[in-house]
């Protein structure tokens, strides 16, 4: 519908000044549009009804997308991009991309809403697909070889350090800042996440933070309330919102029955067995709460030298927490990764607690297998009533109560310009085009709402009246967006420091967990002193004065 | 008096003229020359002493499969028919050359440094840091003792699979159906096998085997929560895909046992249990250490059931050391001290093996 009003635009001979103002989206120019051929759509209007129409394509519950949604969502997004390329402009220039093809999604998208983007602006894109396993060693064997073959990678802001680090990446133009609405971002997404050195290299397609994911079933319980209080428990039986407590409805839950299955009932689930790295994020989660102070932006390293903080009182006693909740975990626990935790149990009805990133909310109600739709909550992840202060070497309760720090886990996929195509300025613009029609405001809108491996990350994804309007169910999806704006824009939000190798430290740091979780070390003292140990040894591999420096950069030191 | 020497038949004398030698050995020198030339340049080049070279080693690789066809060629000019006899082997020989040789010694210099993909210094030589390391490393021991087990398991791997190839080898009904069948486990990827039996029927809560062991009384299955039950059906997953290849070895065995013997032992008044040893054991011998000697080299890289089902859990009980390396490198891209292990264990297979066949040898052969 948009996309005839944007024609008709064209044919008005509107100008790109004219285009933009206002808003820089398709909305706008449709705004623009329908103002100089006298329709009667504000431009508000304008914006509103293309995120609406967006949002329709193919309407929640109505199947999964296919790739002709994929190409009708690229085609109504195309607004921007039309303001600053002419037609064909991009003739003769073919680009690389290199993504991923999780789940069938990530590049299995980019194609569909870049396909529009070809047929208009000349270019065509050859693709490199990839599995998240293949990804890490695929990435650093291009850049350790010297043999970059892509022209734009969709990447996670944990690799800027081994990428834009080492001048791989090509600086995002003005123009570019202009079209994305970089000021749209959540906070946390905004710089120094993906800078380096001051120069902005990222454009945002997703964010990502682990949020907690409970089973209302259980906590509107009135048998478990009234167990609670018969067994002396201090407080109401509620959605615990401290670790400690999480600690205590986990032992209270064992031996009774779930109420959904009838089946054993649970607490909360952790995943115990390693995840190419990233099943470290899982116990990060328990552990910031812990280990990340307020006035202290470091948690995981000193930012001094690099030395190792998750042997400090802080990472054993989460690591203690894991092992004290261990009898009390499905049968064969051992032997659950993060996808498992979140797939095979909380979804399919085992259990009534896991972090996890956006994707457990995302399915619960559009999932196949999610038999918890109806019942599933959402908040920020758990707080602690002390935090450990690195610096004093002591345990403090904040006065302002127990001490919350969301875990940023991954913080999201970006997609990023190599800095190959810097030297032909067709190509240069050409790429930059591409990645700023993915992280275009509209089309994220439509990702975030869709299966598509992509958070909410806008401040814009938060308007709750698009997304009911769209078909979801308002409380949900209210409960779902705060529990992620929340953790986004906490103040005291954990987030991962973007040095060189860090899933070399996430990957030894799994194999030493597995040990500590079969009992192979006598204290979890002793475990998180072996990761410590390794870790050490990677930064001394790696090289401890340019981690150090990359990692005083990403914290903004 | 040549032509009634030669037992190679050559059928025409060769007339080659010094010129033509002359010729042919300006062909091989020439393009060994300009293979060098490029060679160092290149070198200097990427270690920062000439200004001039090229963006990578592709051209170094045109000008040696230049080299190698004037090669062949010289062969032909300077030795005539002989020269043609080394063609038929010469190719070959540059092939494996390029492809196995050079690959291996280039692997050795990656062996030993330090090579993490991630550090911005890039590759150095690091001595024998790496063996050190390998030496106090408890995942590499560890992933080694596990492959003891694992190569253990094949005795009963043999013992299922010469059972199943007795039942098939007799006349039992629907004999070729149970043949396909029996095979088909084989023709399935172990990555399918690892989701389909590991991840899908073995699932704790909804798996059939889980739901079976549940209605059979066991009240809480867990088929992999401990080290041994873990390490168990890894054996079983793999035992699973793979007797069907030593069955089929053995029953093509028993099968080209000549009737005659077996009917001799019967008119000696032998019974089933001591013909089966004094016959047709003894007979089946050479095939069955042919076919347990094949399922260790398979056994040997076991990884991708491990990779997909137990991630080398719990606490490493299943790890394999193929596993392991591939976490090394891949995960952590740690390329130098991933290849030390590889070539370690490279070395410590061909010693097992080499080891093994001189122990069948003398059982086989001995030597009084």
């Amino acid at each position: 519908m948009k996309v005839e009003l944007y024609n008709r635009m064209r044919r008005g001979q509107m100008s790109r000044r004219g285009m933009l103002r206002g808003a820089a989206s398709v909305g706008a120019v449709a705004a623009a549009g329908g103002f100089s051929l006298g329709l009667s759509t504000g431009p508000a209007n304008a914006a509103t009804d293309l995120r609406a129409a967006l949002l329709k394509i193919p309407g929640v519950g109505t199947g999964s997308p296919s790739d002709a949604d994929y190409q009708k969502v690229g085609e109504m997004t195309l607004g921007p991009t039309k303001a600053v390329v002419a037609e064909g402009e991009f003739e003769g220039v073919e680009l690389t991309f290199l993504g991923l093809n999780n789940q069938n999604q990530h590049n299995f998208l980019f194609r569909g809403f870049l396909k529009p983007w070809e047929k208009y602006t000349g270019a065509t894109i050859k693709w490199i697909d990839l599995a998240q396993a293949d990804y890490n060693a695929r990435l650093q064997q291009s850049i350790a070889t010297q043999t970059v073959d892509f022209d734009i990678i969709e990447m996670g802001a944990p690799f800027e350090g081994d990428v834009t680090g080492r001048g791989l990446a090509s600086e995002m133009p003005e123009w570019v800042k202009d079209v994305i609405d970089m000021d749209d971002y959540v906070d946390y997404l905004k710089a120094p996440v993906g800078t380096w050195d001051g120069k902005t290299y990222r454009v945002s397609i997703d964010g990502d933070c682990h949020n907690f994911n409970y089973r209302t079933d259980y906590f509107e319980n009135e048998d478990f309330a009234a167990a609670w209080a018969s067994e002396g428990h201090d407080g109401p039986w509620e959605v615990p919102n401290t670790w400690q407590k999480v600690q205590e409805v986990t032992k209270f839950l064992t031996g009774k029955k779930d109420p959904l299955s009838g089946l054993d009932a649970h607490g909360y689930l952790d995943p115990l067995k390693g995840w190419g790295g990233f099943g470290f994020y899982f116990l990060a989660s328990r552990a910031t709460a812990y280990a990340k102070h307020p006035d202290d932006p470091a948690w995981l390293f000193d930012p001094e030298d690099m030395k190792p903080r998750v042997n400090n009182e802080a990472w054993v006693r989460a690591i203690q927490d894991v092992l004290d909740v261990m009898a009390d975990q499905p049968t064969d626990q051992i032997n659950a990764d993060p996808g498992t935790t979140a797939f095979q149990q909380f979804l399919a009805g085992t259990g009534s607690m896991v972090s996890w990133w956006g994707d457990v909310g995302a399915g619960a109600k559009t999932s196949d297998s999610s038999v918890v739709g109806e019942v599933t909550g959402f908040s920020i992840l758990p707080g602690s009533d002390d935090v450990w202060n690195h610096k004093e070497g002591k345990w403090e309760t904040l006065d302002t109560g127990p001490n919350y720090a969301p875990n940023m886990a991954y913080i999201g996929w970006g997609v990023y310009v190599m800095a190959r195509v810097d030297a032909d300025p067709k190509r240069h613009k050409a790429a930059w085009s591409a990645a700023a029609h993915l992280g275009g405001k509209d089309l994220s809108l439509w990702a975030s709402a869709y299966p598509s491996g992509f958070q909410p990350y806008r401040k814009s994804h938060f308007n709750v009246d698009e997304w009911t309007e769209a078909g979801y169910d308002e409380a949900f999806i209210d409960d779902y967006l705060s529990s992620e704006a929340d953790s986004y824009n906490h103040p005291n939000a954990a987030i991962e420091p973007r040095i060189p190798g860090i899933f070399q430290y996430y990957s030894v740091a799994e194999d030493e967990l597995a040990k500590i979780y079969a009992g192979q070390y006598a204290s979890a003292q002793e475990g998180a002193d072996a990761i410590a140990a390794a870790w050490e040894k990677i930064t001394d591999q790696i090289g401890r004065e340019s981690q150090t420096a990359l990692y005083r950069a990403s914290l903004n030191l | 008096m040549t032509a009634q020497v030669d037992l190679l038949h050559v059928v025409t004398t060769d007339n080659i003229t010094p010129r033509r030698i002359a010729l042919g050995r300006t062909l091989v020198w020439g393009s060994a020359g300009i293979l060098l030339l490029l060679i160092a340049t290149q070198a200097l080049f990427e270690n920062g002493y000439l200004s001039f070279g090229f963006e990578n080693w592709r051209p170094v690789l045109y000008a040696y499969v230049f080299w190698a066809v004037c090669f062949c060629a010289s062969q032909v000019i300077i030795r005539g028919e002989q020269g043609k006899r080394a063609l038929f082997v010469l190719p070959a020989v540059l092939f494996v050359a390029s492809m196995v040789i050079f690959p291996l010694l280039f692997g050795l210099s990656i062996a030993f440094s330090d090579w993490n993909l991630a550090s911005p210094d890039g590759r150095s030589f690091n001595g024998l840091d790496n063996v050190r390391q390998m030496w106090a490393d408890p995942f590499y021991w560890n992933a080694l003792k596990n492959m003891v087990y694992y190569t253990m398991a094949i005795l009963v791997e043999y013992a299922i699979a010469f059972g199943l190839a007795l039942l098939l080898n007799s006349q039992i009904r629907a004999q070729k159906f149970f043949r396909v069948a029996f095979l088909m486990p084989l023709m399935l990827s172990p990555v399918a096998v690892s989701w389909m039996v590991g991840k899908s029927m073995l699932e704790v809560r909804f798996g059939p085997i889980a739901r079976l062991a549940r209605w059979i009384g066991w009240e809480h299955p867990s088929f992999f929560g401990t080290p041994e039950m873990a390490r168990t059906m890894i054996m079983v997953m793999d035992a699973w895909t793979f007797i069907p290849f030593m069955m089929i070895m053995i029953l093509a065995g028993l099968q080209a046992i000549p009737k005659e013997v077996q009917e001799a032992a019967k008119v000696d008044g032998a019974s089933a249990i001591q013909a089966f040893w004094q016959v047709v054991f003894p007979l089946m011998l050479p095939i069955s250490i042919t076919a347990v000697l094949i399922r260790i080299i398979f056994k040997l890289k076991l990884a991708d059931i491990i990779i997909t089902v137990t991630s080398g859990g719990p606490g490493g009980a299943t790890d394999s050391v193929t596993s392991f390396i591939f976490r090394e490198y891949r995960d952590r891209s740690n390329v130098g001290y991933g290849t030390l292990l590889a070539m370690v264990y490279l070395v410590v297979i061909i010693i097992a093996i080499t080891i093994f066949m001189k122990l069948v040898d003398r059982w086989m052969n001995p030597r009084y």
